[in-house]
């Protein structure tokens, strides 16, 4: 009994917390706070819970609640646009190579695996070095190019992972009698695709695409500390990329939002694997 | 040919196919960066120089054929040139130190991560569904989550700089001194060994459970044999070829967190070959560092894979049903 209350409160501070930081990058420019990158010179690094910087501000005076609101709409975006845009396409493609079989599907996982085979931080760290380039070092790229880098090189990594998993997916259904009967009555493959193929993958890749923003949210922020992602701060990554120059002295500078962006990471994690888990018992049953 | 042989030639053939797409792949975004190649690697030097280099990297060539002429280089081991203001340096010669240093950072994750995860798996198995087994597998589970540079960074701040137990950034070779050695990557591998931890700890226990329903299991309890010599001796053998297999497996995955790792800790290793070619623009170092890298992850998956059906068939099977 207590084991199941425990994990019905863990399962609600998951939703609570995702549901906390999505309202904050949503609504967080109207809230009635000043501009993240205003300069508060008389509190320079001083720790949280500092009279009016609860979460303490950084060497240059920036205040990190203000920090962590506005960066979550950043890290946020990137994660939901990657894993929708990434999740489109891979799913596409892995359920007509699941339909298809044959030669399509061949093409297909051979795609799937020549992306897979380089590390996913590899590749998109060598995407958006490659993309993200000015010829003149000095030359700032402006920050909305770095950020379509960012989402479409992460969309890129994001496509076979979900791409494997619809197509697996997909594969256990093509098969089902139900399937066959819409051929034999001679529905067109889109169609069945559409009314009995795709309701029946989405759960799993709802399941997945949890898991999945969390793998963007650390990917984002490991190229930011790599150097390459979003420039000024502006993201969870950014800060904490900035926040490891004052380590030394200011520590909570780097902790702030290395705590916002492990604990968003375990709710992903902890909301996919009870999805995924409800999802088997379903199966199970059927 | 037996049907073993004519599979796992079809599998090498895939991977080495695989490998070919991957690396035009890489080659071709050499092709497609937005600036001159020659004038970022050479940016003080006048247009002959830069047309020299051209011809010597390929660059004047269509893609293919740069492809080709950098794949005939690679193969014999020329990686290619980083390019500084005075001159160059080889990337192979990088790499031939990179390379050791981050492997022995992976084994040295993984050596935590077994020493650590093994004793925990046993215990949460032999005692499935009581506190402790359900204690370790709930935090456990928020650990896997935390990527590995969070717990770097919140290593150096307690250990690192408020304690001041161990050094924060740098490598010293093992000629320096074990303990001198060790003081450098014992933050490091630690890092990296906590998602390890929990993924092994979680398999090692799914096996354990399992075992301890065979009925020889029964058999070695009811000849009155003690619970520790039973888990140890008839339960942990067969249980472990899952943890191992993956073990092994996660080698290749390791590579990206180390990158990273790496980048915090200054380790000179592979990782941080890529962090400072990012830095400093040397991308055709780069492209080979991504090359090596992707080489060394399809064919250590392949091998792995292969050694696993070897020792214990019933993974082949295991993975052709599920």
């Amino acid at each position: 009994m207590a084991e199941r209350s425990g994990r019905r409160i863990a399962e609600r501070l998951s939703y609570g917390w995702l549901g906390l930081v999505v309202a904050l990058a949503v609504v967080g420019p109207w809230l009635p706070f000043d501009a993240w990158n205003t300069v508060y010179d008389d509190a320079l690094a001083v720790g949280p819970l500092s009279g009016r910087h609860i979460l303490g501000t950084d060497s240059n005076g920036y205040d990190l609640l203000l920090g962590v609101v506005n960066g979550a709409r950043l890290s946020i975006l990137v994660a939901v646009v990657a894993v929708g845009l990434g999740g489109f396409i891979g799913s596409a493609l892995g359920i007509i190579a699941a339909y298809a079989r044959g030669r399509t599907d061949t093409v297909i996982t051979t795609f799937f695996n020549v992306i897979l085979s380089v590390p996913n931080l590899v590749l998109a760290l060598a995407l958006v070095a490659v993309f993200a380039t000015n010829i003149d070092v000095s030359d700032a790229v402006p920050t909305w190019r770095r950020v379509l880098v960012l989402i479409l090189s992460l969309t890129v990594v994001i496509i076979p992972i979900l791409g494997r998993i619809a197509r697996a997916a997909a594969m256990s259904w093509t098969g089902r009698e139900f399937v066959l009967a819409a051929q034999t009555m001679g529905m067109r493959a889109r169609n069945i695709i559409w009314a009995h193929i795709v309701p029946n993958v989405m759960p799993a890749l709802i399941a997945v695409g949890f898991l999945a923003v969390g793998v963007v949210i650390i990917a984002e922020a490991s190229l930011s500390i790599l150097g390459v992602g979003v420039p000024d701060g502006a993201s969870w990554g950014a800060m904490i990329s900035r926040g490891r120059n004052e380590i030394d002295y200011a520590p909570h500078v780097v902790l702030v939002p290395l705590f916002f962006l492990a604990t968003t990471v375990i709710c992903t994690n902890h909301v996919g694997d009870i999805l995924r888990a409800r999802l088997d018992k379903r199966q199970a049953r059927i | 040919m037996s049907t073993r042989a004519r599979r796992i030639l079809g599998r090498v053939g895939n991977s080495f196919l695989v490998l070919v797409f991957a690396t035009f792949a890489v080659s071709m975004l050499m092709r497609l960066l937005p600036v001159d190649l020659a004038a970022v690697l050479l940016p003080t030097a006048g247009e002959a120089e830069r047309d020299a280099l051209r011809a010597e990297i390929g660059l004047d060539k269509n893609p293919f054929a740069y492809y080709v002429s950098w794949l005939w280089d690679f193969v014999r081991g020329d990686f290619g040139n980083i390019y500084f203001s005075g001159g160059v340096e080889s990337v192979g010669s990088r790499l031939a130190s990179a390379v050791p240093r981050s492997l022995l950072l992976m084994l040295y994750a993984q050596i935590i991560a077994l020493a650590v995860s093994i004793p925990l798996g046993m215990w949460s198995g032999y005692r499935a569904g009581r506190r402790a087994d359900r204690v370790i597998s709930t935090t456990l589970f928020s650990f896997s989550a935390i990527p590995s540079f969070a717990v770097g960074l919140a290593l150096i701040v307690v250990i690192g700089v408020r304690f001041q137990w161990l050094p924060t950034l740098g490598y010293e070779p093992v000629s320096a001194g074990l303990w001198a050695h060790l003081s450098y990557m014992i933050m490091p591998a630690l890092s990296l060994s906590l998602g390890l931890i929990a993924t092994y700890t979680r398999l090692l226990r799914a096996d354990v459970v399992a075992t301890l329903r065979e009925d020889y299991v029964t058999m070695a309890a009811s000849k009155g044999l003690s619970n520790t010599r039973i888990l140890w001796r008839h339960v942990f053998r067969p249980s472990s070829l899952t943890l191992f297999t993956s073990a092994a497996l996660n080698m290749g995955a390791l590579i990206g967190g180390a990158i990273v790792v790496e980048a915090v800790f200054a380790t000179y290793g592979l990782g941080f070959e890529v962090y400072t070619a990012l830095q400093g623009r040397q991308f055709i170092a780069l492209q080979s560092y991504v090359a090596v890298i992707a080489i060394f992850y399809v064919l250590f998956n392949l091998i792995i894979d292969e050694a696993a059906g070897f020792v214990d068939p019933r993974t082949r099977n295991r993975r052709a049903n599920g």
